[in-house]
Parts: C-alpha cells; structure tokens; sequence
C-alpha cells in the first residue's frame, strides 16, 4: 500500500450503506479502505460478500456499543487515515433509548475521538437522517439542528443526538453531516435488498393486516435509492465539497404525498390476482389520537401478528403528520450532478419488486 | 321503498352467568383475564347443559311484551349451521336418514306458537350479522308480498359443548333475539339496509378479521348513509356489536361521530352475544328512555363469511 493513497475508514460496513460506500471506494481504486464490521462473524460475512475486491480492504472489528470501539485500529493506522466515513448505526425506528445512546451517540463520540487522533484527516463525514431534525416542520435549512422540536422515537433522537457531538465536539475537524431520505430501493430498478418501515408497513397493508395507517394525505415523503445515497456520499466526503450539513433528499418538488404513495402501491397491489381475489380494501389514514387508540388498544382486540405489524408502524407514525420542506441547495451546490429520481416511477418499480418478489420470499426474483 | 317498521325487541341469554375470571380458568377462552377484561367484558352467557338455541328463541319470543298474533312469516337465523337442527348428531350416526339433518328449529317455532298462517324461512351463513339480515329480508318479503303484514324475525345460537367462546378477541355469550318487522307500526322505521359480503375473507384468521373491520365497517356505514340520502352529522345513536370500545372510538373519530353517541353499554354484563348484540344493545337504550322521536339510529355488525350489515332506523 503507498503511503501517499489516502485512507479511507467506513464505519458500519456490514449494514446497507456501510457496504455500498465500502464497495463504492474499493471500485474506485484511488484509496486505501479500512472497513470497520461489529463482529467477528460480520468481517467474515463482509469478506465474503466483497469478494474479490476485499482482499484489497482491511476489515476490523469494531463495536461502536463497547466502551473502547477502536482498539483494533492501531496508532500507525490512525496517522496514515485521511477519511473517516462513518455509517455505522442503530437503524431500527423502534430501538430502545439505551441501545441508540451507547450506539449512535456515544459510538460516534468514540468517532469523533478517533478523527481526533489521526492527524491527515481531511473529512469526516458522518451518515445521518432526514429525522435527525425530529418534529421539526416546514422549510429545514441544511444546518445543524438544535433539537428543540422533539423526536418521534428513540431512533431519531439518537441521531440528532449524534449530529450535535459531531458538530460540538467536531468543531475543529473537517466534518460533513449527509441527512439521509429514506432509501426505498438500492437503484431505480426497484430492486430491493434491504426492507425498513416503508417497506414494512406496504406488506402488512397487502396482507390485510392493516387498515389503519397513521397519517395525512399531504404529507411529503421523500425517497432517494441506495445508489444515488452512496454517490452522494462519496462525493461529499471528498474535501473538495464544502463540509457542513447536507440533505440528501430530493428537494419538495420531487416528492410524493402519503396519499400519492399510497394510491400507486394499492394500484400495483390490485394488479396482483392473489390480492385482488382477497378484496383489500385501501386503507384508512386516521389522525394522531385515532391511531393512538389503535395502538393503546391493540392489546385487548388484536393478536400477534397485529401487535408486530402495528410495533413496526407505530415509532414513526408520528412523523407522518409532519410536513417537511427539506431545502437541499447546498447539496445541488456542491454535487450539481446529483439528480432525484422521478419519485412516481421509483415508488412503482420498487411496490413491484416487493409484490413480485412477495417482500424476498420468492428468492428467485430477488436474486 | 315499501314502508316498514320494527318493534318488539326481545331477547335471552344461557341460563349460566360466568364471570371472566371464571371463564379463563375453565379455559373457555384464548385470551386472558387482563386482555379480555381491558377491552370491557365482565360476565358472558353459557347455556346449561341441557338448553339448546332453540330453547333460547323460544325464551326471546316468548319474553316480548306483545304476544306474535298474526305473524305472517318467521325468518329465523342461525349463525351455526349446528342450530339450525335441533337432532342431535347422534340421530343421524344412528339412522343415516337425512331427514335427522331436517329438525328444523323455525319449523317447530312456528307449531309451538301456533302461528298457523306464517311461512318458514330459515337464514345462514351469515355469522354474527344474521339478525340484521333477517330483518332486511323481513323488510324485502314486505315490499314483494303485499298480502303480508307482520314477520317475526328470530336469531338464535348456543356454541357446542367443548367450543371455545372467544372470537377475533370477543368474549362469547350464548344467546337469542327477536323483533317484529312490520308494514304499518312499530318502534322504529326501517330507513335504510346495507350489506357487504366478501366470500374471499371466510377462512380469514382473527388478525385478517381484526385488519379489515376498520376499513370495512367504515365503508359500510359510508355506503348506508350515501343509500338514504343523510351523513354521519345526523346519526342520534350507534348501536353496535359488542367489542371492545376503542374500536368504535376509532371508527367513530374516522367517521365524524361523536363517540359517545356509542352505545355498547351492555358489552360488560353481556358479552357478545352473536348476532343478537344490536337487539340487546337498542333494548336497552330505549330502557334509559333517552331516544327521541325522529332520532336516526344505526345498528353495526360485521361477522365471518366475511359480513358486514348495517340498518338505519329511525325512532317513531
């Protein structure tokens, strides 16, 4: 390895995005890439999926829950890093308080003390979301947040959280902050390899599972892809992009609302003969205090399966009454190449991978 | 539309009142005593060894403050197909003879009330929704038959021996029902009927059930309201099924109601009583005495098969 390639470290390169960035600079050739995984058994399933071009990576264990994360990334490492990306995080919307704090908040502090220490950093970018904002509605410029607003769960908290240490504590270091939309497909194909809530909440509605979806129908949902996410990252965390906070997020115009949404799933839904037969009806949206009934109550008038489906749906239903304006000049600014893709033939390529590949269980359209 | 009315609710429940703590431990139930008494049930209603549904329609008809002179036909309902034959399955292991399959239950209610001049009709695969069925099939015989006057509308069920008396969440109570559906008089008038059926849901499993009710009923009372011209604003009561609160809380917010125009109030001491709830239901809220004149009343149920019935009625 020259000395004089810079090194990039990706923290989390076992999770989506992680990965993706990992692959993304090991394809490019022009950098050393130092891949930190939580577990043993995640460097050998990360060695194994890079395969070939890890044997070009060196991949380290590191757990951003443990108190000292970085101890495999010895001293001569740290002064030769140049790049510190770092995705590594809880992602689950319905994360418990304690595991988001030791993970994303404490664990990028356990970042930031690491940027700290490597003296020819040139960027730390640190992978955030759209919901770092938490509550906070209409125009969101792209700065750091106070928090003032208040989170919906646990899960944007923590990340919130995460953005003020690497702003305060980060205040002498080449910090970027990329707010992630909700990456709804790896590409603009549809194909998806990762399921979150969006994907989800779309299952249980077509298995009759849900009627009741918490929401207003104006509410803008902003979508970007697993691709177009990680081009935009790399890019960003190279120095000669301003540092400073970015949405990655297509701007207001290229959104869809809950309603637009929905109507182009129901409709790839009710091309499907099995869903038709069954007579689904299109959901209800209810308000705030209905959905809230639905979820306090599901105890005494629904079983499992309802009570799993409403776990997924209800940590974030509270964002689905907040209309936010996602301002994104500054990324159009630094990456005037980045372009959103048409948000109505994203969101129906992607419903029609999930109902053909029935959300991954026909492994053959998944592959 | 044929004008037509309804009076003479009635009804009966099995004779063993058990609590639900009793019922959890006897293993009557999926759910436990926390889950089942969260969602408002206290008591149920089990039949006693040796009462049978019919035993209960008899008590409902028998019970009416007004005796039914001069029915012209009864439209009896059953939600089990096991009561509508009143032999036991041992009869026909025995015989083999169909005709012990055919120990109709509205066949001898007619003989035992001497209601001579009334037709039989029997009504089925309905589920809990089976009363409001029969009432909108009394409210049909009427308008296509102008000879007749006055049909007596009976529901009634008993779960078999060993039956678990839980459903989709609910707390079972055995139990029958009975109104008078009428061309000229009566309590309320007939405004409207709505049903929705979707065959494709009948072997649909609780959380199916439970994940359709809300867009279904609301479709359901949308749709009836649209049928007779009025909107959520005009409603004086609901008279539902008896399940848990909260869910009509919610329909209630989704449809515009006020929620305590819901009355349920019979949900602790009751139960569900299969398709005789919304009997039950406006029998005692005509008891309070706080109906008026004019007030427009909707009776809700949804059942398996899936069905999902609605009347609207208005108070005379």
């Amino acid at each position: 390895m020259s000395p004089s390639r810079p090194v990039v470290l990706v923290t989390g390169a076992g999770g989506y995005l992680g990965r993706r960035l990992g692959r993304r600079f090991l394809d490019r050739g022009d950098h050393e890439v130092v891949l930190t995984v939580r577990t043993e058994a995640g460097r050998s399933a990360l060695a194994h999926d890079l395969a070939p071009a890890s044997a070009r990576a060196q991949i380290v264990v590191a757990d951003l829950g443990a108190p000292d994360p970085f101890t495999d990334v010895d001293e001569r490492l740290r002064r030769r890093i140049t790049h510190i990306v770092h995705a590594a995080a809880v992602t689950r919307f319905n994360v418990d308080r304690e595991l988001a704090r030791q993970v994303n908040v404490e664990g990028t502090g356990h970042v930031v003390t690491l940027a700290r220490q490597c003296p020819h950093l040139v960027r730390l970018a640190h992978l955030s979301t759209v919901y770092a904002t938490g509550l906070r509605e209409g125009v969101i410029l792209e700065e750091p947040d106070d928090g003032a607003a208040g989170f919906a769960n646990a899960y944007e908290w923590s990340k919130g959280a995460a953005e003020r240490c690497v702003v305060d504590q980060g205040d002498d270091l080449p910090w970027t902050v990329a707010r992630v939309a909700t990456v709804v497909a790896d590409d603009e194909s549809g194909r998806v390899t990762q399921h979150n809530a969006f994907h989800e909440t779309l299952k249980l509605c077509f298995y009759g599972l849900l009627s009741l979806l918490p929401g207003r129908a104006d509410t803008p949902l902003y979508f970007v892809t697993g691709d177009a996410v990680t081009d935009a990252v790399a890019r960003l965390s190279d120095p000669a992009a301003p540092g400073g906070v970015y949405h990655v997020a297509p701007d207001r115009s290229a959104t869809l609302t809950l309603e637009q949404v929905l109507d182009l799933a129901f409709t790839r839904f009710e091309q499907d003969e099995e869903f038709r037969h069954k007579r689904i009806l299109r959901p209800l949206l209810a308000d705030r205090e209905s959905f809230e009934l639905l979820v306090g109550g599901v105890s005494s008038f629904a079983g499992s399966l309802v009570h799993r489906a409403l776990a997924n749906v209800a940590p974030f239903a509270r964002q689905m009454y907040v209309a936010k304006v996602l301002d994104n000049r500054r990324l159009g600014a630094a990456l005037p190449q980045h372009r959103a893709p048409d948000p109505a033939a994203l969101v129906t390529a992607t419903v029609d991978h999930l109902v053909e590949s029935r959300w991954g269980r026909r492994s053959e359209v998944v592959a | 539309m044929t004008p037509s009315f309804l009076g003479g609710l009635s009804f009966a429940l099995g004779g063993r009142k058990l609590s639900v703590e009793e019922s959890v431990a006897a293993g009557r139930t999926l759910s436990g005593e926390a889950e089942l008494s969260d969602a408002g049930f206290r008591f149920h209603h089990v039949c006693t060894d040796d009462e049978s549904a019919y035993d209960l329609a008899l008590a409902a008809v028998g019970g009416r403050p007004d005796q039914p002179a001069g029915i012209d036909a009864i439209v009896y309902a059953t939600c089990l197909p096991v009561n509508a034959n009143l032999a036991p399955p041992s009869r026909f292991e025995a015989s083999g003879d169909v005709k012990d399959l055919m120990d109709y239950p509205a066949s001898r209610l007619q003989a035992a009330l001497g209601l001579d001049r009334a037709i039989v009709v029997g009504v089925g695969q309905q589920a809990c929704t089976s009363m409001l069925g029969s009432i909108r099939l009394a409210r049909g015989l009427l308008a296509a038959e102008p000879e007749m006057e006055r049909i007596l509308c009976v529901s009634a069920d008993r779960f078999p021996p060993g039956a678990r008396y839980e459903q989709a969440y609910s707390l079972i109570s055995d139990g029958a029902a009975s109104c008078v559906v009428t061309r000229h008089d009566g309590d309320y008038r007939l405004v409207a009927a709505h049903h929705i059926t979707n065959g494709a849901m009948v072997s649909a499993g609780d959380d199916e059930t439970v994940g359709a009710y809300f867009s279904y009923t609301h479709r359901l009372v949308t749709e009836l309201l649209a049928k007779a011209g009025r909107t959520p604003a005009d409603l004086a009561w609901v008279v539902p099924q008896n399940t848990d609160p909260k869910a009509w809380r919610i329909l209630a917010r989704l449809l515009g109601l006020d929620d305590e125009r819901v009355f349920a109030a019979s949900l602790a001491d009751v139960a569900h009583v299969i398709s005789g709830d919304n009997v039950v239901n406006l029998s005692w809220l005509e008891e309070r005495g706080v109906l008026e004149s004019g007030d427009l009343v909707v009776l809700v149920m949804a059942g398996y098969g899936m069905n999902w019935q609605a009347l609207l009625v208005e108070k005379t």
